[in-house]
C-alpha cells in the first residue's frame, strides 16, 4: 500500500517534495526515513495525517497524505 | 495632531464592514510586545504600528548590520550599527506619533521574561533561534498570554498562534509541536541556509495579521493551527494541531522552574570547550592549535588573531589537518561555532581538541 508523503523544510531537501512509500503506519514510515533516506535521529518533525498532527504511532489507509514538519528558526 | 486626524488616519479600516469604531478601539487599547525586530519583526512593527496598536514593545539585543538590510526594511543604510530595538521605535514614533512605543535593547531570556511580558497582552514570536523560541513559549504558557509565533526557512515560512483556545477549547504551545527542542546542529539559521528578503516580509504581514485578528475579532485566527506557506509555488498547507503529552512533562511548571532552566544548553546553542580571549591567545602560541573562521566569506570585522578561513557552509569538504591536535573554532556571535564544533567532533572524535570562541568575534573585540 503505497502512501503519499509530502516533506518541508530542509527534510524536502533530502526526501524530495513528494514521495510514495510502502508502510502500514507512521512508526514504519518513520523507519523507512531512517534506512532508505539516512535522516538523522537528531533532526526533529511533526508527522500529520490528512492534515491533523499525530502525537501516537497511526494506521494509514491508502488515500491517506503524511505531511513531514521540522522547525524552522530563522527569523 | 488632534481628533479629526486620528480618525482620517485610520479611515480605511474603520469603514471596513465588521471592524468600525470599536475594532479602532480595540486596537487603541491592546499592548502588544514584539520579540527580535529582525526579518519577521520589522514588518510586524512597521503594520502594527501603523494600525494604531495603542502600545507596542520591541525587544531585541542586536544591532544593525549591513546584510540585514535586504529584508529588514524597517532600517536604512544611515542605521548600520545603531540598536535594532531603539532605532526601531524611532521609526515607529515617526509612523504614527500617537501610539507609545517602548524599547528594550537587550535579549529576551528566561530571567526577564516574566518581568518583561507583564506588562503587555500578547507576545509575537519574531526571534532567529530555538533558545528564544522554547522560553517565550514557556514563558506564554506560565502567563497564560497569547504567543503569535512566525519562523522562516530558506524559501518557507511557518505560523502560528499558541496558547490560546482553539475551536475545542485546548491551548496548544510551541512545546506541542516539537517537545524536545531541535539541536543547533540540526536547523541551520538565515546566515548558513540563507533567506530570501520577501520571505520574512510575507510571513511577518501573516504575523502582523493574526495580531490584528486577535486583538479586533475578525475572521479565524490559527489558534492551534500551523499554517507553512512556500513562496516558490504559493503553497500553503494549514495543519490542526494537537496537545502532546510528552511536551506537559517537558514543560516548566512555575516561574522558579522556568527560570532555572538552562535554555541554551537545552537548545544545544552551548559548548563544553568553549574560551574566551585569553585562553585563545595562551592556545595559539603553541603550534599545534589553529584558529578557524567559519564564518561565510562576506561576513566582517576580520580577526585581529592568526586565522584561516573554512565556512560553515563547506564544512562537508573539511580537510583532515594532521599538523594540528587542537582547533577552535570562531564566527560572528558564537552560535555557529557550537555546531562547527560538534561538525568536527564527529569528525575527528578522540584525535583533536575543538574548542570554540565564547560569544564569537562580538565577545572578542568588546573585551579590551
Amino acid at each position: 500500500m503505497a502512501i503519499r508523503v509530502i516533506s518541508f523544510g530542509q527534510l524536502s531537501e533530502i526526501t524530495g517534495k513528494i514521495f510514495q512509500a510502502e508502510v502500514q503506519n507512521t512508526d514504519q514510515l518513520a523507519a523507512l526515513l531512517r534506512d532508505r533516506y539516512h535522516i538523522p535521529v537528531d533532526i526533529k518533525y511533526m508527522v500529520a495525517v490528512n492534515k491533523k498532527v499525530i502525537t501516537n504511532n497511526t494506521l494509514l489507509k491508502a488515500d491517506d497524505t503524511v505531511a513531514l514538519l521540522p522547525p524552522y528558526s530563522g527569523g | 495632531m488632534d481628533e479629526k486626524d486620528q480618525y482620517e488616519r485610520y479611515a480605511r479600516q474603520v469603514s471596513l464592514p465588521g471592524f468600525g469604531m470599536d475594532g479602532q478601539a480595540k486596537l487603541t487599547n491592546a499592548k502588544v510586545l514584539v520579540i527580535g525586530a529582525g526579518g519577521l519583526g520589522s514588518p510586524v512593527i512597521q503594520y502594527l504600528a501603523a494600525a494604531g496598536v495603542g502600545t507596542i514593545g520591541i525587544a531585541d539585543g542586536d544591532k544593525i548590520e549591513l546584510s540585514n538590510l535586504h529584508r529588514q526594511l524597517l532600517f536604512t543604510t544611515d542605521d548600520i550599527g545603531e540598536s535594532k530595538a531603539m532605532m526601531a521605535a524611532d521609526k515607529v514614533r515617526k509612523i504614527n506619533p500617537k501610539i507609545i512605543c517602548r524599547a528594550f535593547g537587550y535579549h529576551v531570556t528566561n530571567k526577564n521574561a516574566f518581568d518583561l511580558f507583564s506588562g503587555y497582552e500578547i507576545i509575537v514570536d519574531c526571534t532567529d533561534n530555538f533558545t528564544a523560541r522554547y522560553l517565550v513559549s514557556d514563558a506564554c504558557r506560565l502567563l497564560n498570554k497569547p504567543l503569535v509565533f512566525a519562523a522562516v526557512f530558506q524559501y518557507e515560512g511557518q505560523v502560528a498562534v499558541f496558547n490560546t483556545p482553539d475551536a475545542n477549547g485546548e491551548k496548544i504551545t510551541y512545546r506541542d509541536l516539537f517537545p524536545e527542542p531541535p539541536s543547533a546542529l540540526s536547523a541551520p539559521d538565515c546566515n548558513i541556509a540563507g533567506v530570501l528578503g520577501v520571505l520574512p516580509g510575507l510571513i511577518g504581514i501573516m504575523q502582523a495579521t493574526e495580531v490584528i485578528k486577535l486583538i479586533t475579532g475578525i475572521g479565524e485566527t490559527l489558534a492551534g493551527k500551523l499554517l507553512n506557506y512556500d513562496i516558490r509555488t504559493h503553497g500553503s498547507m494549514i495543519l490542526e494541531l494537537s496537545a502532546s503529552l510528552l511536551a506537559k512533562q517537558l514543560a516548566p511548571v512555575n516561574r522558579k522552574m522556568y527560570e532555572a532552566i538552562d535554555y541554551e544548553w537545552l537548545c544545544g546553542s552551548v559548548d563544553t570547550n568553549a574560551i574566551g580571549k585569553d585562553a585563545l591567545h595562551t592556545m595559539l602560541a603553541d603550534p599545534l592549535t589553529i584558529a578557524i573562521d567559519v564564518r561565510e566569506s562576506d561576513e566582517t570585522p576580520e580577526a585581529e588573531f592568526m586565522h584561516i578561513k573554512i565556512p560553515l557552509s563547506i564544512f562537508d569538504t573539511f580537510p583532515e589537518m594532521p599538523e594540528f591536535k587542537n582547533i577552535i573554532v570562531f564566527c560572528q556571535s558564537g552560535t555557529r561555532s557550537v555546531k562547527a564544533a560538534g561538525m568536527l567532533r564527529n569528525k575527528f572524535g578522540n584525535d583533536k581538541q575543538v574548542y570554540h570562541l565564547i560569544n564569537g568575534i562580538k565577545g572578542y573585540n568588546s573585551q579590551t
